[in-house]
């Protein structure tokens, strides 16, 4: 069995979709006004039509739409095209599709100008008027078109219904009876409820980008929590361990009473893993990793280092740590090999300052706290200046063995006239 | 005939030689295969490279090449696509250097201490962090910079910090590399480096005098008999 809503003054958008909703998850929408609802299994529920189109009626007065007209029918044409026709509550009984509709203008079915007028001038009406007319003359005059028509005058149905899918939410919530406070039983809490909500968006073919996590504490405030890794990931391990690792970092005021978890859902990303590089990381388990690793990244001392275009010495800045394909990323530097091994500045930040002892212009004592001694060797001045538009430096640079051993790099601040150790070369 | 097609597939790469550093093949134990420093003489005293699954250490004074000899197993892992985190509690890496002896920094995680990184308070959370990284699995080589840090600092961390890395780490594919001023830690089947700084070349004389590198010498303290002799050019 099919119903079939029509609203002659539209509710608000989707108002009506979801009303059809509360008797069956197959409705098929046509439009702000319109909705059409398949009826079928719900006998032991409703055990007759008319119980169930009174179950409709009522709740729809009980939502105030006292001008709602409710059809039933064992087709879907003969209930919408009764329900567009005539006010309250109609049922067809099966086998009486053409006789209830017979009387109905021909307006109902939904036809474009020309056709409405040829019928107007044939004469024709009602939809009893189409219907009694032979589908071989129609199909004679009016192609296809004729007998569909006629089929659709004497509610017979041409096309399946489509049920408008409902727009997904990935979001769980769970009410507790008493209180928690801690992370351990909330740990369990969150598996509860992570696991289904993960596997269904798995079902869906989707991951989830990013998700919050809003908990309802027992003076009524919230405690939001929006968690967003480098990876979109739909594991229920990894999600509560991030959760986890981030409460701990920010753990909430006053005892749980309640919490949701929203999903913000993206598609599935495929990766093609490639027979001669090496296995790259799991992006769940980096972003597992980069979590745990939360007392660091929080204060901006984890990430990979990035050389900044500028000839200032010793800048950099630290990016996120999110390594992308061996191919693009390496740019062809696997191929050519790295360079042969070179001394590394270990370098001072900041760099410290020194004492210098200058003998014919060029170092000839070093005194830096630890680092001290005569210089038995050196290479220097090189003088390096720049952003004197910005914050302006200038600097004098020496490489400098010392007699205690080591070697080191160190500089004149031309500006300020003062001595640094940036580093020991290792 | 798909597994035979591949195992001819796996057979022709493993013959070929396609990457310096294949990846690893069906049934193949990673903690097999040691880590390369691309450095012929050195591996050859290291027996292949730094083993995986192992605590290895390079330790030495003051410009030995400590820091030059990890930077090359570094810059050949991350060439050839593997992460690297290194440590560092002191803060003493410097990225220019890193990236001229040809580390791909994007493939390095670095961790960089605060100024207090040198006392035992700090070094704590630099342990900790090497445990979360070796247990990650996700790095092929955790490098810890212990050097500069005051020997007393290193030796008031509990007495079990280094026996729980090589336990964490005996399961996994990563070698933990320590450098040190001095012997910290190794694992039982791990590398112990101890460099000495040779004598620095320079070239031309003032003011066009340059420094040229370091040759350092390296000896597998362990075995104790074998050395090796490393050249270090200067970035300048």
């Amino acid at each position: 069995m099919f119903g079939a809503l029509f609203a002659p003054v539209p509710p608000p958008d989707g108002a009506l979709l979801d009303f059809a909703r509360e008797f069956t998850p197959r409705v098929q929408s046509l439009g702000p006004a319109e909705a059409l609802l398949d009826l079928h299994g719900l006998g032991r529920v409703w055990p007759t039509p008319q119980d169930l189109a009174g179950a409709l009626l009522a709740a729809a007065h009980g939502r105030g739409w006292r001008d709602l007209h409710v059809a039933l029918a064992w087709t879907r044409v003969a209930a919408l095209v009764a329900a567009r026709g005539r006010d309250g509550l109609t049922v067809v009984p099966p086998g009486q599709e053409a006789a209830t509709l017979a009387p109905l203008p021909l307006d109902l079915l939904d036809l474009d100008d020309e056709r409405r007028e040829l019928f107007r001038r044939w004469g024709l009406g009602t939809l009893g008027d189409l219907g009694a007319l032979p589908a071989r003359g129609l199909a004679e005059r009016l192609g296809v078109e004729g007998p569909r028509l006629r089929r659709l005058a004497r509610g017979e149905d041409e096309a399946p219904l489509v049920p408008t899918r409902a727009p997904e939410t990935f979001e769980s919530t769970l009410e507790l009876e008493w209180p928690i406070d801690g992370l351990e039983p909330l740990s369990f809490l969150l598996a509860r409820v992570l696991e289904p909500l993960c596997a269904h968006l798995k079902d869906r073919g989707r991951r989830a980008a990013g998700m919050e996590l809003d908990l309802g504490l027992v003076d009524g405030r919230r405690h939001r929590r929006p968690l967003r890794p480098a990876a979109p990931s739909a594991e229920a391990r990894t999600w509560r361990t991030l959760m986890l690792l981030d409460l701990e970092s920010h753990p909430p005021p006053e005892a749980i009473q309640a919490f949701t978890i929203r999903a913000q859902p993206t598609p599935a990303r495929t990766v093609q893993f490639s027979l001669l590089d090496p296995a790259q990381p799991s992006p769940e388990r980096l972003a597992e990793t980069m979590a745990r690793l939360h007392e660091w990244t929080a204060a901006g001392r984890a990430g990979a280092p990035a050389l900044v275009d500028t000839h200032r010495p010793g800048a950099f800045v630290m990016e996120t740590f999110a390594p992308g394909p061996v191919g693009a990323a390496a740019g062809g530097a696997a191929v050519t090999g790295p360079p042969g091994p070179r001394l590394a500045l270990r370098a001072f930040r900041p760099p410290r300052p020194a004492q210098v002892a200058l003998h014919a212009g060029a170092p000839a004592f070093l005194s830096a706290g630890s680092v001290r001694g005569a210089v038995i060797d050196r290479a220097g001045p090189w003088r390096a200046s720049g952003d004197w538009w910005d914050v302006a430096w200038s600097r004098e640079e020496w490489d400098v063995a010392l007699a205690a051993g080591g070697l080191y790099r160190i500089f004149r601040d031309r500006l300020r006239d003062e001595w640094f150790v940036e580093g020991e070369l290792d | 005939m798909a597994s035979a097609l591949k195992n001819a597939l796996e057979d022709l790469l493993r013959s070929r030689r396609l990457q310096a550093d294949e990846p690893l093949l069906r049934g193949e134990d990673p903690r097999g295969r040691a880590l390369s420093t691309g450095i012929a003489g050195l591996d050859e005293l290291l027996l292949g490279g730094f083993p995986r699954g192992q605590i290895s250490e390079v330790h030495g004074a003051c410009s030995s090449g400590r820091t030059a000899l990890v930077f090359a197993l570094v810059a050949r892992l991350t060439r050839a696509g593997s992460l690297v985190a290194w440590v560092d509690p002191g803060d003493r890496l410097d990225p220019a250097s890193a990236a001229h002896a040809g580390v791909h920094l994007p493939r390095m995680l670095w961790l960089r201490g605060e100024r207090r990184g040198r006392d035992t308070g700090a070094l704590l959370p630099a342990v900790s962090a090497v445990g979360t990284l070796l247990g990650s699995g996700l790095f092929e080589a955790v490098v810890f910079d212990l050097a500069g840090i005051a020997a007393a600092a290193r030796q008031r961390l509990p007495g079990t910090t280094w026996i729980r890395l090589q336990r964490l780490l005996e399961d996994q594919p990563s070698a933990l590399v320590l450098i040190a001023d001095g012997h910290v830690s190794h694992g039982p089947a791990g590398a112990a480096l101890a460099m000495k700084a040779a004598v620095p070349r320079w070239s031309g004389t003032a003011p066009a005098r340059l420094l040229r590198g370091v040759g350092a010498e390296v000896r597998e303290a362990r075995r104790g008999l074998r050395g090796a002799t490393v050249e270090l050019q200067a970035c300048s």
